[in-house]
């Protein structure tokens, strides 16, 4: 069985993209619809990789990766952020969350805007898992 | 009752980011979380004669409304705001209803109905079915170009009228969670020509004694939590009167229970809350009784 990686994304046809990639390469996907699934199923399964949206229904991308990096049992799990949202809002977000009153969290690995193309995806994909 | 969560309701032409942002004073009374909804209403997309279901429609729809809520989302996550988003296709009141349950929010925000007087009088406007059915405070906001008064801070100056409903009470509650955010406020009730017919000055006077005795009532509560608060007995037909208030004390909102009436009851007798929502020139913040 292939390395676990976790999409969490609203989008059924992104998760649908994603998880055929990471079918194709050989990983064994997870999927989840928004922040809470997704935390929840990172504790059940503990993925070796997350593909992460931001801008979601209940949890976005923002809190659940704030959550991740802020927990010691987790924080070792790599991301990818995959999003429409702009990478210095999401810094400026985590740099807002930080001054009232939160932890410092690191910035994420990789960082890709949407779309993006299947060999742009796997080849992030590989760099981590191999 | 914190107002945490707001679910903002928008088809872009009749409530955009400006709107949004005059609520954001809300921050001060714990709003975090906004949650965007745009319905794509199913005739729009849905098996159209000869052509079956449009679905590249519906992805052209659901993209331009992404595009803008991305757009909204990142002014919001920079202030360290938390953002949702649900495109939907579907019929408006039901996806606004789901949406609110999934998402546990404190208030729906919607922009005035744009429904025909027959159109409305028949399958009965959004608004209507909305309060029906939510369990959640609905603000029914007014845009700049509708109407002739300036709503920069919606909260700043509410006008609540009183009937003395469960939902009207419960409307008392609501407001108190806003101290923070409510300069002042007027607290009126209508008394209806019917109560006074019949009736002498003295009776007259009597029942305005009373009711601004009870009204006064409604006010100390207000005042103990810092919030300047004014009583005010108006007589004649609630509709009008409640729109006569709100400008003579240059209000920034008009707060009412809504009825509890039956759909049916409110579609064809019509009910104050309703029609204030539609056609009052002020947004209108209506909370719904209690439901079980």
């Amino acid at each position: 069985m292939g390395k676990k990686v976790l999409v969490v994304d609203d989008d059924p046809d992104v998760r649908l993209f994603s998880v055929t990639v990471l079918e194709e390469h050989g990983y064994t996907p997870l999927e989840a619809a928004n922040g809470e699934e997704g935390l929840k199923l990172i504790k059940e399964r503990k993925p070796d990789l997350i593909i992460l949206d931001v801008l979601m229904p209940r949890q976005s991308g923002i809190r659940l990766y704030r959550e991740l990096k802020t927990d010691k049992a987790l924080k070792n799990i790599k991301v990818i952020i995959l999003s429409g949202i702009a990478k210095k809002t999401f810094l400026r977000s985590q740099k807002a969350l930080t001054e009232f009153g939160g932890k410092e969290v690191p910035e994420p690995e990789i960082y890709l805007e949407k779309p993006v193309e299947p060999d742009e995806l796997a080849e992030t994909i590989k760099k981590f898992l191999g | 009752m914190d107002i945490k969560k707001l679910l903002f309701v928008t088809k872009f032409e009749e409530l955009g980011f400006d709107a949004l942002q005059s609520l954001l004073s809300l921050r001060k009374a714990s709003l975090n979380h906004v949650v965007f909804v745009n319905v794509i209403e199913r005739d729009r997309v849905a098996m159209h004669r000869g052509a079956g279901y449009l679905k590249e429609e519906e992805i052209r729809l659901r993209e331009t409304a992404n595009i803008r809520f991305i757009d909204w989302a990142e002014d919001l996550f920079e202030m360290g705001m938390e953002v949702g988003v649900y495109i939907v296709v579907g019929s408006m009141v039901s996806e606004v209803i789901k949406a609110a349950k999934k998402e546990e929010s404190d208030l729906i925000v919607i922009g005035r109905p744009h429904k025909g007087v027959l159109e409305t009088l028949y399958s009965g406007s959004d608004v209507t079915e909305l309060l029906r059915r939510a369990a959640t405070p609905v603000l029914v906001y007014k845009q700049l170009s509708e109407t002739t008064i300036s709503i920069e801070k919606p909260f700043e100056k509410p006008l609540l009228a009183i009937d003395w409903s469960p939902a009207s009470l419960r409307a008392v509650e609501y407001l108190k969670v806003l101290k923070d955010v409510i300069n002042e406020i007027h607290i009126i009730h209508v008394v209806s020509q019917k109560e006074l017919k019949g009736t002498s000055a003295m009776e007259i006077q009597s029942i305005r004694k009373k009711t601004r005795k009870k009204l006064d009532k409604i006010c100390d509560i207000f005042e103990e939590i810092g919030v300047k608060a004014d009583a005010h007995v108006y007589i004649g037909n609630a509709e009008q009167e409640i729109e006569k208030a709100a400008r003579e004390h240059q209000a920034s909102m008009i707060v009412l229970g809504s009825s509890g009436k039956t759909a049916w009851v409110e579609r064809w007798l019509g009910s104050t809350p309703q029609s204030i929502a539609e056609d009052s020139i002020y947004p209108t913040l209506l909370i719904p009784f209690e439901k079980k």
